[in-house]
Protein backbone atom coordinates (compact mmCIF):
# COMPACT_ATOMS: atom_id res chain seq x y z
CA UNK A 1 0.00 0.00 0.00
CA UNK A 2 1.42 3.09 -1.36
CA UNK A 3 0.51 6.78 -1.22
CA UNK A 4 -0.08 7.77 -4.98
CA UNK A 5 -0.74 9.83 -7.01
CA UNK A 6 -3.01 7.74 -9.36
CA UNK A 7 -5.71 9.50 -11.38
CA UNK A 8 -8.83 7.15 -11.68
CA UNK A 9 -11.94 7.84 -13.25
CA UNK A 10 -15.27 5.51 -13.16
CA UNK A 11 -16.99 5.61 -16.42
CA UNK A 12 -20.72 4.61 -15.95
CA UNK A 13 -23.26 4.84 -18.29
CA UNK A 14 -26.36 6.22 -17.41
CA UNK A 15 -29.62 3.53 -17.03
CA UNK A 16 -27.55 1.96 -20.02
CA UNK A 17 -30.40 -1.07 -20.74
CA UNK A 18 -33.12 1.88 -21.29
CA UNK A 19 -29.98 4.04 -23.30
CA UNK A 20 -29.85 1.04 -25.35
CA UNK A 21 -33.63 0.72 -26.21
CA UNK A 22 -33.97 4.39 -26.69
CA UNK A 23 -31.21 4.74 -29.50
CA UNK A 24 -33.18 3.22 -32.25
CA UNK A 25 -36.65 3.90 -30.95
CA UNK A 26 -36.65 7.97 -30.41
CA UNK A 27 -40.78 7.64 -29.51
CA UNK A 28 -39.62 6.46 -25.89
CA UNK A 29 -36.89 9.21 -25.38
CA UNK A 30 -38.05 11.21 -22.16
CA UNK A 31 -40.75 9.16 -21.32
CA UNK A 32 -40.77 6.67 -18.57
CA UNK A 33 -39.05 3.05 -19.65
CA UNK A 34 -38.03 0.55 -17.52
CA UNK A 35 -36.34 -3.04 -18.65
CA UNK A 36 -37.17 -6.30 -17.14
CA UNK A 37 -35.25 -9.28 -16.26
CA UNK A 38 -35.71 -12.41 -17.46
CA UNK A 39 -39.35 -13.94 -18.21
CA UNK A 40 -40.03 -10.25 -17.86
CA UNK A 41 -39.71 -11.15 -13.67
CA UNK A 42 -38.05 -8.03 -12.02
CA UNK A 43 -36.67 -4.31 -12.99
CA UNK A 44 -33.15 -4.02 -13.76
CA UNK A 45 -32.85 -0.60 -15.22
CA UNK A 46 -34.95 2.73 -15.01
CA UNK A 47 -34.92 5.68 -17.13
CA UNK A 48 -34.90 9.02 -15.09
CA UNK A 49 -38.50 9.44 -15.56
CA UNK A 50 -39.67 5.91 -14.00
CA UNK A 51 -37.15 6.53 -11.27
CA UNK A 52 -39.03 9.63 -10.07
CA UNK A 53 -42.52 7.65 -10.37
CA UNK A 54 -40.99 5.88 -7.50
CA UNK A 55 -40.31 2.37 -9.33
CA UNK A 56 -37.28 0.81 -7.60
CA UNK A 57 -34.59 -1.48 -8.77
CA UNK A 58 -34.83 -4.95 -8.60
CA UNK A 59 -38.82 -4.53 -7.65
CA UNK A 60 -40.80 -7.56 -9.40
CA UNK A 61 -43.07 -6.79 -11.99
CA UNK A 62 -46.38 -7.45 -10.62
CA UNK A 63 -45.52 -4.77 -7.69
CA UNK A 64 -45.54 -1.70 -10.45
CA UNK A 65 -47.63 -2.80 -13.11
CA UNK A 66 -50.22 -0.39 -11.31
CA UNK A 67 -47.74 2.36 -11.68
CA UNK A 68 -46.67 1.58 -15.50
CA UNK A 69 -50.50 1.24 -16.46
CA UNK A 70 -51.63 4.79 -14.87
CA UNK A 71 -48.94 6.39 -16.32
CA UNK A 72 -47.81 4.94 -19.56
CA UNK A 73 -44.75 3.31 -18.66
CA UNK A 74 -42.55 1.83 -21.51
CA UNK A 75 -41.88 -1.67 -20.74
CA UNK A 76 -38.95 -3.78 -22.22
CA UNK A 77 -37.88 -7.20 -22.25
CA UNK A 78 -33.74 -7.70 -21.78
CA UNK A 79 -32.05 -7.71 -25.26
CA UNK A 80 -28.93 -8.95 -24.23
CA UNK A 81 -27.64 -9.29 -28.20
CA UNK A 82 -28.26 -5.43 -27.83
CA UNK A 83 -26.95 -4.62 -25.25
CA UNK A 84 -23.47 -6.48 -25.79
CA UNK A 85 -22.75 -4.95 -29.21
CA UNK A 86 -23.43 -1.55 -27.57
CA UNK A 87 -21.04 -1.98 -24.61
CA UNK A 88 -18.59 -3.20 -26.61
CA UNK A 89 -18.77 0.13 -28.71
CA UNK A 90 -18.46 2.40 -25.47
CA UNK A 91 -15.56 0.25 -24.64
CA UNK A 92 -13.60 0.66 -27.69
CA UNK A 93 -14.50 4.52 -27.69
CA UNK A 94 -13.06 4.91 -23.95
CA UNK A 95 -10.36 3.03 -25.28
CA UNK A 96 -9.01 5.28 -27.47
CA UNK A 97 -8.73 7.86 -24.82
CA UNK A 98 -6.88 5.70 -22.44
CA UNK A 99 -5.05 2.18 -23.27
CA UNK A 100 -4.78 1.88 -19.72
CA UNK A 101 -8.52 0.51 -18.65
CA UNK A 102 -10.36 -1.89 -16.65
CA UNK A 103 -13.96 -3.06 -18.17
CA UNK A 104 -15.48 -3.11 -14.84
CA UNK A 105 -19.10 -5.04 -16.26
CA UNK A 106 -21.00 -3.95 -19.25
CA UNK A 107 -22.08 -0.52 -18.19
CA UNK A 108 -18.88 0.31 -16.47
CA UNK A 109 -15.08 0.90 -16.69
CA UNK A 110 -11.99 2.19 -14.54
CA UNK A 111 -10.03 4.35 -16.49
CA UNK A 112 -6.15 5.53 -15.87
CA UNK A 113 -6.08 9.19 -16.06
CA UNK A 114 -2.65 9.42 -14.41
CA UNK A 115 -0.86 10.80 -17.47
CA UNK A 116 -3.44 13.59 -17.42
CA UNK A 117 -2.58 17.07 -15.99
CA UNK A 118 -4.45 17.82 -12.37
CA UNK A 119 -6.10 20.62 -13.95
CA UNK A 120 -6.76 19.48 -17.32
CA UNK A 121 -8.70 16.31 -15.53
CA UNK A 122 -12.19 17.82 -16.13
CA UNK A 123 -12.03 19.12 -19.88
CA UNK A 124 -10.89 15.95 -20.36
CA UNK A 125 -13.13 13.56 -18.74
CA UNK A 126 -15.55 16.37 -20.44
CA UNK A 127 -14.57 15.44 -23.94
CA UNK A 128 -15.05 11.72 -22.68
CA UNK A 129 -18.53 11.83 -22.21
CA UNK A 130 -19.33 14.05 -24.90
CA UNK A 131 -17.59 11.44 -27.20
CA UNK A 132 -19.34 8.69 -26.05
CA UNK A 133 -22.63 10.30 -26.49
CA UNK A 134 -21.96 11.34 -29.55
CA UNK A 135 -20.45 7.65 -31.33
CA UNK A 136 -22.45 5.54 -29.53
CA UNK A 137 -25.56 7.52 -28.58
CA UNK A 138 -24.92 6.70 -24.54
CA UNK A 139 -24.69 9.16 -22.00
CA UNK A 140 -22.34 8.58 -18.95
CA UNK A 141 -21.19 9.96 -15.63
CA UNK A 142 -17.27 9.92 -14.88
CA UNK A 143 -16.24 9.80 -11.44
CA UNK A 144 -12.65 11.25 -10.97
CA UNK A 145 -10.71 9.84 -7.93
CA UNK A 146 -6.85 8.74 -6.60
CA UNK A 147 -8.28 5.40 -5.75
CA UNK A 148 -10.81 2.96 -7.06
CA UNK A 149 -13.36 3.56 -4.35
CA UNK A 150 -13.17 7.07 -4.56
CA UNK A 151 -13.52 6.95 -8.26
CA UNK A 152 -16.74 5.09 -7.85
CA UNK A 153 -17.95 7.27 -4.75
CA UNK A 154 -17.00 10.70 -7.19
CA UNK A 155 -19.55 8.93 -9.85
CA UNK A 156 -22.00 7.95 -7.47
CA UNK A 157 -22.33 11.74 -6.92
CA UNK A 158 -21.59 12.74 -10.57
CA UNK A 159 -25.14 10.51 -10.93
CA UNK A 160 -26.95 13.23 -9.37
CA UNK A 161 -25.28 16.23 -10.71
CA UNK A 162 -26.70 18.19 -14.01
CA UNK A 163 -22.96 18.54 -15.45
CA UNK A 164 -21.98 14.15 -15.13
CA UNK A 165 -18.89 14.79 -14.31
CA UNK A 166 -17.24 14.87 -10.30
CA UNK A 167 -13.87 15.50 -9.85
CA UNK A 168 -12.82 14.25 -6.31
CA UNK A 169 -8.83 14.57 -6.75
CA UNK A 170 -9.08 18.81 -7.28
CA UNK A 171 -12.00 19.31 -4.82
CA UNK A 172 -11.37 20.65 -1.78
CA UNK A 173 -14.82 19.37 -0.40
CA UNK A 174 -13.83 16.24 -0.47
CA UNK A 175 -15.12 15.44 3.37
CA UNK A 176 -18.30 16.94 2.78
CA UNK A 177 -19.38 15.61 -0.48
CA UNK A 178 -18.07 12.03 1.16
CA UNK A 179 -20.28 12.85 4.28
CA UNK A 180 -23.46 12.73 1.89
CA UNK A 181 -22.70 9.31 0.73
CA UNK A 182 -24.77 6.75 2.76
CA UNK A 183 -22.58 3.71 4.06
CA UNK A 184 -24.34 1.26 1.87
CA UNK A 185 -23.62 3.07 -0.95
CA UNK A 186 -19.88 2.82 -0.47
CA UNK A 187 -18.37 0.52 -3.26
CA UNK A 188 -17.67 -2.86 -1.50
CA UNK A 189 -19.80 -2.52 1.53
CA UNK A 190 -22.75 -5.04 1.22
CA UNK A 191 -25.62 -5.88 3.22
CA UNK A 192 -24.25 -7.58 6.39
CA UNK A 193 -21.37 -5.12 6.78
CA UNK A 194 -23.34 -2.32 6.42
CA UNK A 195 -25.90 -3.53 9.39
CA UNK A 196 -22.58 -3.50 11.34
CA UNK A 197 -21.49 -0.10 10.63
CA UNK A 198 -24.72 1.30 11.29
CA UNK A 199 -24.85 -0.54 14.95
CA UNK A 200 -21.34 1.17 15.47
CA UNK A 201 -22.10 5.07 14.27
CA UNK A 202 -21.15 4.85 10.68
CA UNK A 203 -23.69 6.02 8.61
CA UNK A 204 -21.72 7.80 5.63
CA UNK A 205 -18.78 7.07 3.60
CA UNK A 206 -17.05 10.05 5.53
CA UNK A 207 -17.89 7.76 8.87
CA UNK A 208 -16.02 5.35 7.50
CA UNK A 209 -12.90 7.59 6.61
CA UNK A 210 -12.74 8.92 9.63
CA UNK A 211 -12.85 5.56 11.68
CA UNK A 212 -9.54 4.39 13.79
CA UNK A 213 -7.86 1.97 11.52
CA UNK A 214 -6.97 -0.65 14.11
CA UNK A 215 -10.89 -0.50 15.45
CA UNK A 216 -11.70 -1.47 11.45
CA UNK A 217 -8.91 -4.37 11.38
CA UNK A 218 -9.92 -5.65 14.56
CA UNK A 219 -13.87 -5.56 13.83
CA UNK A 220 -14.06 -6.31 10.03
CA UNK A 221 -11.90 -8.88 7.56
CA UNK A 222 -9.29 -7.37 5.23
CA UNK A 223 -12.04 -5.70 2.90
CA UNK A 224 -13.11 -3.74 5.18
CA UNK A 225 -9.92 -2.35 5.77
CA UNK A 226 -9.33 -1.93 2.60
CA UNK A 227 -12.23 0.07 1.75
CA UNK A 228 -11.25 2.92 4.44
CA UNK A 229 -7.59 2.84 3.08
CA UNK A 230 -8.96 3.45 -0.24
CA UNK A 231 -11.64 6.29 0.78
CA UNK A 232 -8.16 8.10 2.35
CA UNK A 233 -6.68 7.59 -0.46
CA UNK A 234 -4.67 5.12 -0.30
CA UNK A 235 -4.74 2.46 -3.69
CA UNK A 236 -5.07 -0.77 -2.40
CA UNK A 237 -6.89 -2.16 -5.60
CA UNK A 238 -4.93 -1.81 -8.70
CA UNK A 239 -6.67 -1.52 -12.38
CA UNK A 240 -6.41 -4.91 -13.80
CA UNK A 241 -6.67 -4.57 -17.66
CA UNK A 242 -6.54 -8.19 -18.59
CA UNK A 243 -9.44 -10.07 -18.10
CA UNK A 244 -8.81 -12.83 -15.46
CA UNK A 245 -9.73 -16.33 -17.03
CA UNK A 246 -12.77 -17.45 -14.96
CA UNK A 247 -12.55 -19.87 -12.31
CA UNK A 248 -16.08 -20.93 -12.38
CA UNK A 249 -18.82 -21.17 -15.32
CA UNK A 250 -22.77 -20.81 -14.46
CA UNK A 251 -25.32 -21.42 -16.65
CA UNK A 252 -29.08 -21.26 -15.48
CA UNK A 253 -32.45 -19.82 -17.25
CA UNK A 254 -35.67 -19.38 -15.75
CA UNK A 255 -38.24 -21.30 -17.40
CA UNK A 256 -40.65 -19.32 -19.42
CA UNK A 257 -43.73 -21.50 -17.65
CA UNK A 258 -43.31 -23.80 -15.09
CA UNK A 259 -41.76 -26.74 -15.86
CA UNK A 260 -42.75 -30.57 -14.26
CA UNK A 261 -41.73 -33.10 -16.32
CA UNK A 262 -37.85 -34.87 -16.09
CA UNK A 263 -37.49 -34.90 -19.68
CA UNK A 264 -38.07 -31.46 -20.05
CA UNK A 265 -36.21 -30.32 -17.46
CA UNK A 266 -33.32 -32.80 -18.84
CA UNK A 267 -33.61 -30.91 -22.37
CA UNK A 268 -32.91 -26.72 -20.40
CA UNK A 269 -29.76 -28.97 -18.48
CA UNK A 270 -28.49 -30.50 -21.14
CA UNK A 271 -28.28 -26.89 -23.37
CA UNK A 272 -26.79 -25.04 -20.00
CA UNK A 273 -24.15 -27.85 -20.74
CA UNK A 274 -23.71 -27.40 -24.11
CA UNK A 275 -23.49 -23.59 -23.77
CA UNK A 276 -20.57 -23.97 -21.08
CA UNK A 277 -18.90 -26.56 -22.28
CA UNK A 278 -18.76 -24.13 -25.48
CA UNK A 279 -17.86 -21.27 -23.52
CA UNK A 280 -15.06 -23.11 -21.23
CA UNK A 281 -13.98 -24.61 -24.85
CA UNK A 282 -13.13 -21.43 -25.88
CA UNK A 283 -11.12 -20.14 -23.54
CA UNK A 284 -8.96 -23.53 -24.05
CA UNK A 285 -10.26 -24.33 -20.48
CA UNK A 286 -11.31 -28.08 -18.82
CA UNK A 287 -13.41 -28.93 -15.66
CA UNK A 288 -12.98 -30.92 -12.29
CA UNK A 289 -16.66 -30.78 -10.76
CA UNK A 290 -19.90 -29.77 -12.14
CA UNK A 291 -22.76 -28.94 -10.13
CA UNK A 292 -26.68 -29.13 -11.68
CA UNK A 293 -29.39 -27.66 -9.36
CA UNK A 294 -33.13 -27.03 -9.91
CA UNK A 295 -35.58 -25.10 -7.97
CA UNK A 296 -39.13 -23.69 -7.42
CA UNK A 297 -40.31 -19.92 -7.46
CA UNK A 298 -39.26 -18.87 -3.88
CA UNK A 299 -42.70 -17.24 -4.35
CA UNK A 300 -44.39 -20.94 -3.34
CA UNK A 301 -42.64 -20.66 -0.15
CA UNK A 302 -45.79 -21.90 1.62
CA UNK A 303 -46.84 -24.68 0.08
CA UNK A 304 -44.63 -25.96 -2.39
CA UNK A 305 -41.14 -25.34 -2.27
CA UNK A 306 -38.55 -27.70 -3.40
CA UNK A 307 -34.62 -26.25 -4.23
CA UNK A 308 -31.52 -29.49 -4.72
CA UNK A 309 -28.49 -29.72 -6.12
CA UNK A 310 -25.72 -31.80 -6.94
CA UNK A 311 -21.93 -31.89 -7.66
CA UNK A 312 -20.34 -34.55 -9.34
CA UNK A 313 -16.52 -34.83 -9.26
CA UNK A 314 -14.99 -35.68 -12.65
CA UNK A 315 -13.03 -38.63 -13.01
CA UNK A 316 -10.76 -36.87 -15.74
CA UNK A 317 -10.98 -33.13 -16.36
CA UNK A 318 -12.86 -32.66 -19.65
CA UNK A 319 -14.29 -29.57 -21.71
CA UNK A 320 -16.07 -32.85 -23.92
CA UNK A 321 -19.90 -31.90 -24.75
CA UNK A 322 -21.07 -35.14 -24.14
CA UNK A 323 -19.04 -36.59 -21.46
CA UNK A 324 -20.09 -33.42 -19.31
CA UNK A 325 -24.34 -34.03 -20.48
CA UNK A 326 -24.12 -37.38 -19.68
CA UNK A 327 -22.81 -36.47 -15.82
CA UNK A 328 -25.14 -33.68 -15.68
CA UNK A 329 -27.83 -35.78 -16.81
CA UNK A 330 -27.18 -38.52 -13.81
CA UNK A 331 -27.34 -35.40 -11.42
CA UNK A 332 -30.38 -34.65 -12.53
CA UNK A 333 -32.62 -37.73 -11.95
CA UNK A 334 -30.77 -37.62 -8.64
CA UNK A 335 -32.20 -34.62 -7.26
CA UNK A 336 -35.58 -34.45 -9.20
CA UNK A 337 -38.81 -34.68 -7.75
CA UNK A 338 -41.88 -35.19 -9.02
CA UNK A 339 -44.98 -33.29 -8.44
CA UNK A 340 -43.41 -29.70 -8.36
CA UNK A 341 -43.07 -26.63 -10.58
CA UNK A 342 -40.02 -25.68 -11.18
CA UNK A 343 -38.98 -22.57 -12.24
CA UNK A 344 -35.26 -22.18 -12.67
CA UNK A 345 -32.46 -24.84 -13.76
CA UNK A 346 -29.01 -24.49 -14.14
CA UNK A 347 -25.44 -26.27 -13.96
CA UNK A 348 -21.92 -24.58 -12.71
CA UNK A 349 -18.43 -26.06 -14.28
CA UNK A 350 -16.17 -25.44 -11.37
CA UNK A 351 -12.07 -25.90 -10.70
CA UNK A 352 -11.31 -24.81 -14.50
CA UNK A 353 -8.05 -24.92 -15.35
CA UNK A 354 -6.51 -24.82 -19.02
CA UNK A 355 -6.20 -27.66 -21.00
CA UNK A 356 -2.56 -28.03 -21.14
CA UNK A 357 -2.71 -29.13 -17.40
CA UNK A 358 -5.16 -32.21 -19.07
CA UNK A 359 -3.81 -35.19 -17.47
CA UNK A 360 -4.04 -38.28 -19.87
CA UNK A 361 -5.93 -40.69 -17.62
CA UNK A 362 -4.54 -44.25 -17.25
CA UNK A 363 -7.80 -45.87 -18.08
CA UNK A 364 -8.94 -43.44 -21.22
CA UNK A 365 -8.20 -45.12 -24.27
CA UNK A 366 -6.34 -41.99 -26.25
CA UNK A 367 -7.52 -42.96 -29.44
CA UNK A 368 -11.02 -42.13 -28.54
CA UNK A 369 -9.76 -38.85 -26.43
CA UNK A 370 -8.62 -37.49 -30.19
CA UNK A 371 -11.96 -38.40 -31.74
CA UNK A 372 -13.81 -36.85 -29.48
CA UNK A 373 -11.70 -33.70 -29.04
CA UNK A 374 -11.88 -33.22 -33.57
CA UNK A 375 -15.78 -33.87 -32.79
CA UNK A 376 -15.43 -31.08 -30.42
CA UNK A 377 -13.53 -28.37 -32.68
CA UNK A 378 -16.12 -29.69 -35.52
CA UNK A 379 -19.06 -28.34 -33.27
CA UNK A 380 -17.77 -25.33 -32.52
CA UNK A 381 -16.69 -24.62 -35.74
CA UNK A 382 -20.51 -25.53 -37.05
CA UNK A 383 -21.75 -23.50 -34.80
CA UNK A 384 -19.88 -20.42 -34.99
CA UNK A 385 -20.18 -20.75 -38.91
CA UNK A 386 -23.67 -21.34 -38.91
CA UNK A 387 -24.97 -20.12 -36.00
CA UNK A 388 -25.54 -21.06 -32.20
CA UNK A 389 -27.35 -24.75 -31.69
CA UNK A 390 -26.80 -25.00 -35.33
CA UNK A 391 -25.16 -28.71 -34.19
CA UNK A 392 -26.51 -30.08 -30.99
CA UNK A 393 -27.04 -32.93 -29.49
CA UNK A 394 -30.24 -34.98 -29.62
CA UNK A 395 -31.44 -34.87 -25.69
CA UNK A 396 -31.17 -30.79 -26.08
CA UNK A 397 -34.26 -31.15 -27.86
CA UNK A 398 -35.61 -29.21 -30.86
CA UNK A 399 -39.15 -27.17 -29.67
CA UNK A 400 -37.58 -25.98 -25.93
CA UNK A 401 -40.82 -25.29 -24.88
CA UNK A 402 -39.24 -24.53 -21.55
CA UNK A 403 -37.22 -21.30 -23.28
CA UNK A 404 -37.53 -17.48 -21.55
CA UNK A 405 -40.57 -15.61 -21.86
CA UNK A 406 -39.37 -12.04 -23.45
CA UNK A 407 -42.47 -10.62 -24.75
CA UNK A 408 -41.48 -7.12 -24.74
CA UNK A 409 -38.23 -7.86 -26.68
CA UNK A 410 -37.25 -4.92 -29.36
CA UNK A 411 -35.48 -7.34 -31.13
CA UNK A 412 -33.11 -5.24 -32.76
CA UNK A 413 -29.57 -6.44 -32.73
CA UNK A 414 -26.96 -4.33 -34.69
CA UNK A 415 -24.04 -7.19 -34.91
CA UNK A 416 -27.36 -9.71 -36.70
CA UNK A 417 -27.86 -8.39 -40.36
CA UNK A 418 -31.57 -10.11 -39.82
CA UNK A 419 -32.13 -7.90 -36.81
CA UNK A 420 -30.17 -4.71 -37.76
CA UNK A 421 -32.60 -1.43 -36.96
CA UNK A 422 -34.75 0.49 -39.27
CA UNK A 423 -35.06 4.11 -40.97
CA UNK A 424 -37.67 5.02 -43.06
CA UNK A 425 -38.34 6.72 -46.09
CA UNK A 426 -40.90 9.42 -46.17
CA UNK B 1 -18.66 -8.25 -38.44
CA UNK B 2 -15.91 -9.63 -40.14
CA UNK B 3 -15.49 -10.84 -43.86
CA UNK B 4 -12.22 -11.57 -45.94
CA UNK B 5 -12.45 -11.84 -49.52
CA UNK B 6 -9.39 -14.02 -50.51
CA UNK B 7 -7.65 -11.86 -52.95
CA UNK B 8 -5.12 -14.08 -54.09
CA UNK B 9 -3.49 -17.59 -52.79
CA UNK B 10 -0.98 -19.67 -54.38
CA UNK B 11 0.70 -22.97 -53.37
CA UNK B 12 3.97 -23.30 -54.94
CA UNK B 13 4.12 -27.14 -55.92
CA UNK B 14 7.24 -28.41 -58.13
CA UNK B 15 7.61 -26.44 -61.45
CA UNK B 16 7.78 -22.81 -62.40
CA UNK B 17 7.28 -20.40 -59.36
CA UNK B 18 4.32 -17.96 -59.17
CA UNK B 19 5.97 -15.09 -61.16
CA UNK B 20 3.20 -13.15 -59.45
CA UNK B 21 4.26 -13.71 -56.00
CA UNK B 22 5.73 -10.19 -55.17
CA UNK B 23 2.94 -8.82 -55.94
CA UNK B 24 0.83 -10.25 -53.58
CA UNK B 25 -1.18 -8.23 -51.42
CA UNK B 26 -3.36 -8.53 -48.37
CA UNK B 27 -7.11 -9.83 -48.50
CA UNK B 28 -9.82 -7.44 -49.44
CA UNK B 29 -11.16 -6.29 -46.28
CA UNK B 30 -14.48 -4.52 -47.29
CA UNK B 31 -14.78 -3.58 -43.80
CA UNK B 32 -11.86 -1.69 -43.19
CA UNK B 33 -12.73 0.03 -46.30
CA UNK B 34 -16.35 0.81 -45.72
CA UNK B 35 -16.43 1.35 -41.98
CA UNK B 36 -13.34 4.26 -40.98
CA UNK B 37 -14.85 4.57 -37.27
CA UNK B 38 -16.24 1.16 -35.81
CA UNK B 39 -17.99 1.78 -32.18
CA UNK B 40 -19.78 4.75 -33.91
CA UNK B 41 -20.43 2.94 -37.09
CA UNK B 42 -23.50 1.16 -37.11
CA UNK B 43 -25.57 -1.01 -39.72
CA UNK B 44 -29.22 0.36 -40.52
CA UNK B 45 -31.90 -1.08 -42.89
CA UNK B 46 -33.77 0.93 -45.39
CA UNK B 47 -37.67 0.54 -45.26
CA UNK B 48 -40.66 2.32 -47.20
CA UNK B 49 -40.13 4.19 -50.39
CA UNK B 50 -37.32 4.99 -52.40
CA UNK B 51 -35.17 8.13 -52.38
CA UNK B 52 -34.16 7.47 -56.18
CA UNK B 53 -32.34 10.49 -56.52
CA UNK B 54 -29.96 9.80 -54.40
CA UNK B 55 -29.86 6.02 -54.82
CA UNK B 56 -31.35 4.62 -52.03
CA UNK B 57 -34.41 1.88 -52.24
CA UNK B 58 -36.15 0.07 -50.21
CA UNK B 59 -34.34 -2.40 -48.57
CA UNK B 60 -30.70 -1.16 -48.71
CA UNK B 61 -28.48 -1.08 -45.98
CA UNK B 62 -27.11 2.23 -44.70
CA UNK B 63 -23.44 2.21 -43.21
CA UNK B 64 -24.21 5.02 -40.41
CA UNK B 65 -21.04 6.85 -38.99
CA UNK B 66 -22.27 8.87 -35.73
CA UNK B 67 -19.06 10.02 -35.44
CA UNK B 68 -19.02 12.60 -38.47
CA UNK B 69 -20.66 16.38 -38.31
CA UNK B 70 -22.91 16.47 -41.64
CA UNK B 71 -22.17 18.59 -44.18
CA UNK B 72 -24.02 20.46 -46.53
CA UNK B 73 -26.08 17.62 -49.22
CA UNK B 74 -24.88 14.62 -46.59
CA UNK B 75 -27.46 12.06 -46.78
CA UNK B 76 -28.04 11.57 -43.10
CA UNK B 77 -30.46 9.35 -40.78
CA UNK B 78 -32.46 11.70 -38.11
CA UNK B 79 -34.56 11.41 -35.25
CA UNK B 80 -38.17 13.34 -37.08
CA UNK B 81 -41.43 12.87 -35.02
CA UNK B 82 -40.31 10.19 -32.92
CA UNK B 83 -38.85 7.78 -35.69
CA UNK B 84 -35.64 7.43 -37.92
CA UNK B 85 -36.19 8.74 -41.16
CA UNK B 86 -33.33 9.10 -43.80
CA UNK B 87 -33.08 13.01 -45.34
CA UNK B 88 -30.75 15.04 -46.92
CA UNK B 89 -29.10 17.62 -44.67
CA UNK B 90 -28.95 21.35 -46.46
CA UNK B 91 -27.16 24.31 -45.20
CA UNK B 92 -28.49 27.99 -46.40
CA UNK B 93 -27.41 30.70 -44.77
CA UNK B 94 -27.39 30.25 -41.13
CA UNK B 95 -30.10 27.99 -41.11
CA UNK B 96 -30.16 24.01 -41.25
CA UNK B 97 -32.89 22.01 -42.67
CA UNK B 98 -33.47 18.64 -43.68
CA UNK B 99 -35.52 18.00 -46.76
CA UNK B 100 -36.40 14.70 -48.62
CA UNK B 101 -38.38 15.82 -52.32
CA UNK B 102 -40.18 19.19 -51.49
CA UNK B 103 -40.59 18.99 -48.05
CA UNK B 104 -37.99 20.98 -45.79
CA UNK B 105 -37.39 20.93 -41.92
CA UNK B 106 -36.34 23.76 -40.10
CA UNK B 107 -33.38 22.46 -37.70
CA UNK B 108 -32.92 25.82 -35.73
CA UNK B 109 -37.02 25.69 -35.40
CA UNK B 110 -37.70 22.36 -34.02
CA UNK B 111 -34.77 21.42 -31.39
CA UNK B 112 -36.45 18.23 -31.01
CA UNK B 113 -35.71 17.16 -34.53
CA UNK B 114 -31.79 16.17 -34.60
CA UNK B 115 -29.35 14.44 -36.45
CA UNK B 116 -28.32 10.74 -35.80
CA UNK B 117 -26.01 9.91 -38.15
CA UNK B 118 -24.11 10.83 -41.22
CA UNK B 119 -24.94 7.89 -44.37
CA UNK B 120 -21.24 7.13 -45.42
CA UNK B 121 -22.45 4.13 -47.83
CA UNK B 122 -25.31 2.60 -48.99
CA UNK B 123 -24.94 -1.31 -50.24
CA UNK B 124 -28.20 -2.57 -52.78
CA UNK B 125 -28.76 -5.89 -53.42
CA UNK B 126 -28.89 -6.21 -57.78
Amino acid sequence: MLYNKNKIALVDCNSFYVSCERLFNPSINKKPVVVLSSNDGCVISRSAEAKNLGIKMGEPYFKVKKIVKENDVKIFSTNFALYGDISRRVMKTLKQFCPQMEIYSIDEAFLDLSSVKNEDLLEHCYKIKKTVLKWTGIPTSIGIGSTKTLSKAANYIAKKEKSGVIDLINSKKIDELLSKIKINDVWGVGRQLTKFYIKNGINTAYDLKKINNSWIKKNTNVFGSRTAMELRGFSCASLKPYEEKRKNCCVSRSFGRKVTKLEELSESVTTHCLNAAEKIRLDKQTVKKITVFIRTSPFQMKNNYYANSKDIDLPIRTNDSIELVKQALSALKCIYRQGYKYQKAGIILSGLNDVDVYKKNLFSSINNEEKRTRLMKAIDYTNIKYGRHALSIAQAGLRKKWNIKRQYSSKIDTACMNLLPVAKIS
Amino acid sequence: MKLLLPFHLHKVGAGFPSPATDYVEDDIDLNSHLIKNIPSTFLIRVQGKSMNDIGIHDGDLLVVDRSLNPKNFSTVVANVNEELVVKTFVKEKNCSFLTSGPNKINLTENPEIFVWGVVTYTIHAL
